[in-house]
């Protein structure tokens, strides 16, 4: 019976990989026309989808900003724009400022979230059946509605125009990235918990040594996560940060464009790729971990 | 006898169930307090200034007016009602093309790309993220002035190619609103893209085997394997997505400030969201009152939209499993 069922299973992966070697080995006709359908829309949304970027590239190259023509490649290409914007000097100011807010409320942030997980996930309490479904509801609020709230209490604690307070303001932990991040954890095999606990670990060293090095990759996108937000977060900066040496990169690059727009364009341009590449990168980077860590999220709930 | 054994068994197994780590709430603790003082604090502070007539010029010694802002908004008779409905309505109509569009094309795109044959598939991928990857404020502002209709590229470009006249993108109604969706589109798809391209990835070769040998055809293995995976594993990141676009500040401030203007509105433009709404009442005009009460309103929605969806699509349900 064994030996019939072991056949059966052999015979059945035989099959398995004739088919799965056809299938990669010769296309069908068919299979050949959709194949190259697919490339030519694919190419065709590429070019829609970065061109208008290419153009802000060809921007912060080319030296006149008087007018703006159309062309693929800048005529007379030059560094004069991001000559100005270094000379200008605050430029690196901005970016100090956005880099110092980012990192601060990121690394808290990954923390806080990482703490609060491993307590969904792997420990026993009153609330944890309903606890995160609470905050997640609560937070539907986003802290952008409470705009009047935050300005208004920080106007009256004189604490307007401060990197500090803004940083504070951006500290309320996501109950969100909590979920994605408990969704990991449970992934994790319980059996390497149970293990530590039965090697008497406490429960500090099961969050340090266990379950923290296992979720690296979500940990990752939650860090990444919030550095990309915090550059991109222009309500509450434009809002605390009023004078220029507390600007974020955003704000700068807000007053850069906003008002004298034919002035500054390609200075603009200039500092838009000088910041969004660095970014860019790391973010592909992280990427591979971030498709694994949003499905991983969503699938385990 | 033996039902007391069982009795006394049973209990044994509740007390281990029951173990209680109260370290938990230690670790627990940071997030609660950030929570706290920086979301449920200000929701409730919010909700105190929305029945209050807390503005500039009653900066220190404002009074308790009670429900008389929601009134001014809610009333189609008082002159402020056009400040509240029509940005609604606007504000429902960008969220939902912006999310439903983003995910059409990240799912038809995540399926073009989901092809074994397709040996660079990679390179294409990172190439559409591109517009993910790039912090959303600096492509915003990026659009604000590519779409500019004096000296913009995009016009320059369909004016060369295609001879097309001038396209008011951000000085027309009409237009300033395709130009918002239109860019959040841009902006948003490849994330979708990324989540169905991993819900794809996701499901068994097996479950493909077995409808080739089926016999089944394409479309039968898209409809029946392909898509029932990619709904189930999306669905819950579209909820976040719907409201994240709801309440998207930087989609229609940063990009067209809201404006055109509009005639009968002197606070607020024609793309102004509820969000941007409650900014520029709060810090343009001051009218910390009229800011809080949209935010709560906003919430309000927000919060009933949530719930409509989470019933229907049950998300989140396994998440105290």
């Amino acid at each position: 019976m064994a030996m019939v069922n072991e056949r059966f299973i052999a015979s059945n992966s035989r099959r398995r990989t004739a088919l799965r070697r056809r299938s990669r080995k010769s296309m069908q006709p068919g299979e050949r026309i959709a194949l190259w359908a697919s490339r030519i829309v694919i190419w065709c949304v590429i070019v829609v989808v970065l061109l208008p970027m290419w153009f802000v590239v060809i921007a912060s190259f080319n030296p006149s900003n008087s007018y703006i023509s159309f062309s693929l490649f800048p005529s007379n290409a030059s560094l004069a724009n991001y000559k100005v914007l270094f000379q200008g000097g605050q430029f690196w100011t901005w970016v100090r400022n956005s880099v110092l807010v980012g990192v601060v409320v990121a690394v808290a942030q990954s923390f806080i979230t990482a703490m609060s997980a491993f307590a969904f996930s792997k420990l026993r309490f009153y609330g944890r059946k309903y606890g995160l479904m609470t905050l997640l509801l609560l937070q539907m609020f986003p802290n952008i509605l409470a705009i009047a709230a935050f300005y208004t209490a920080l106007a009256k604690l004189n604490m307007i125009d401060m990197l500090g307070s803004y940083i504070l303001v951006m500290l309320g932990t996501s109950a969100f990235n909590i979920w994605l991040l408990k969704g990991y954890m449970d992934s994790v095999p319980r059996e390497l918990d149970e293990a530590a606990v039965i090697d008497g670990a406490t429960t500090w060293q099961r969050f340090v040594h266990v379950t923290l090095p296992l979720s690296t990759p979500m940990m990752v996108v939650i860090f990444f996560l919030t550095l990309v937000g915090i550059f991109s977060e222009y309500m509450f900066a434009g809002t605390i940060l009023q004078s220029p040496w507390n600007y974020t990169l955003g704000v700068g690059m807000y007053n850069l464009i906003s008002g004298q727009f034919a002035k500054n364009w390609g200075e603009f341009a200039a500092a838009a790729l000088l910041s969004a590449v660095p970014l860019a990168i790391v973010f592909a980077l992280a990427q591979r971990y971030l498709t694994k860590g949003l499905v991983a999220g969503s699938v385990k709930g | 006898m033996a039902t007391v054994m069982e009795m006394r068994r049973s209990h044994g197994r509740d007390q281990v169930k029951r173990r209680v780590d109260w370290i938990a709430y230690g670790y627990l603790s940071p997030a609660l307090v950030t929570i706290c003082v920086l979301s449920i604090l200000p929701i409730f502070y919010t909700i105190y200034i929305s029945l209050t007539d807390f503005n500039q010029m009653h900066f220190l010694s404002y009074q308790f007016v009670g429900l008389k802002n929601y009134e001014e908004l809610l009333n189609p008779h008082d002159p402020l009602s056009n400040l509240f409905m029509p940005t609604f309505i606007w504000t429902l109509v960008y969220a939902l093309c912006t999310t439903a569009l983003s995910y059409l094309v990240g799912l038809i795109l995540a399926v073009l790309l989901n092809n074994k044959h397709m040996k660079e598939r990679t390179l294409y991928r990172t190439l559409l993220i591109v517009p993910w990857a790039v912090p959303n404020l600096i492509s915003m502002l990026a659009w604000q002035g590519l779409l500019n209709d004096q000296y913009g590229q995009i016009n320059a470009l369909l004016h060369g190619l295609f001879g097309l006249p001038r396209i008011p993108w951000l000085t027309s109604a009409l237009w300033a609103r395709i130009a918002v969706i239109m860019v959040n589109v841009w902006a948003g798809f490849p994330y979708m893209m990324t989540v169905c391209l991993g819900a794809l990835q996701s499901i068994p070769t097996d479950q493909y085997e077995a409808a080739e040998i089926d016999g089944a055809n394409w479309w039968q293995v898209f409809r029946y394997v392909t898509m029932p995976s990619v709904w189930r594993i999306s669905l819950p990141l579209l909820i976040p997505s719907f409201s994240y676009n709801f309440n998207n500040f930087n989609a229609s401030y940063l990009l067209t400030g809201g404006g055109p203007p509009n005639s009968n509105n002197p606070f607020l433009g024609q793309t102004d969201i509820l969000a941007t709404a409650a900014y520029k009442m709060t810090l343009t005009f001051n009218r910390y009152d009229l800011g809080a009460t949209i935010s709560v309103l906003l919430f309000i929605l927000v919060a009933l939209i949530s719930w409509v969806q989470m019933r229907y699509t049950g998300a989140f349900k396994e998440v105290d499993a």
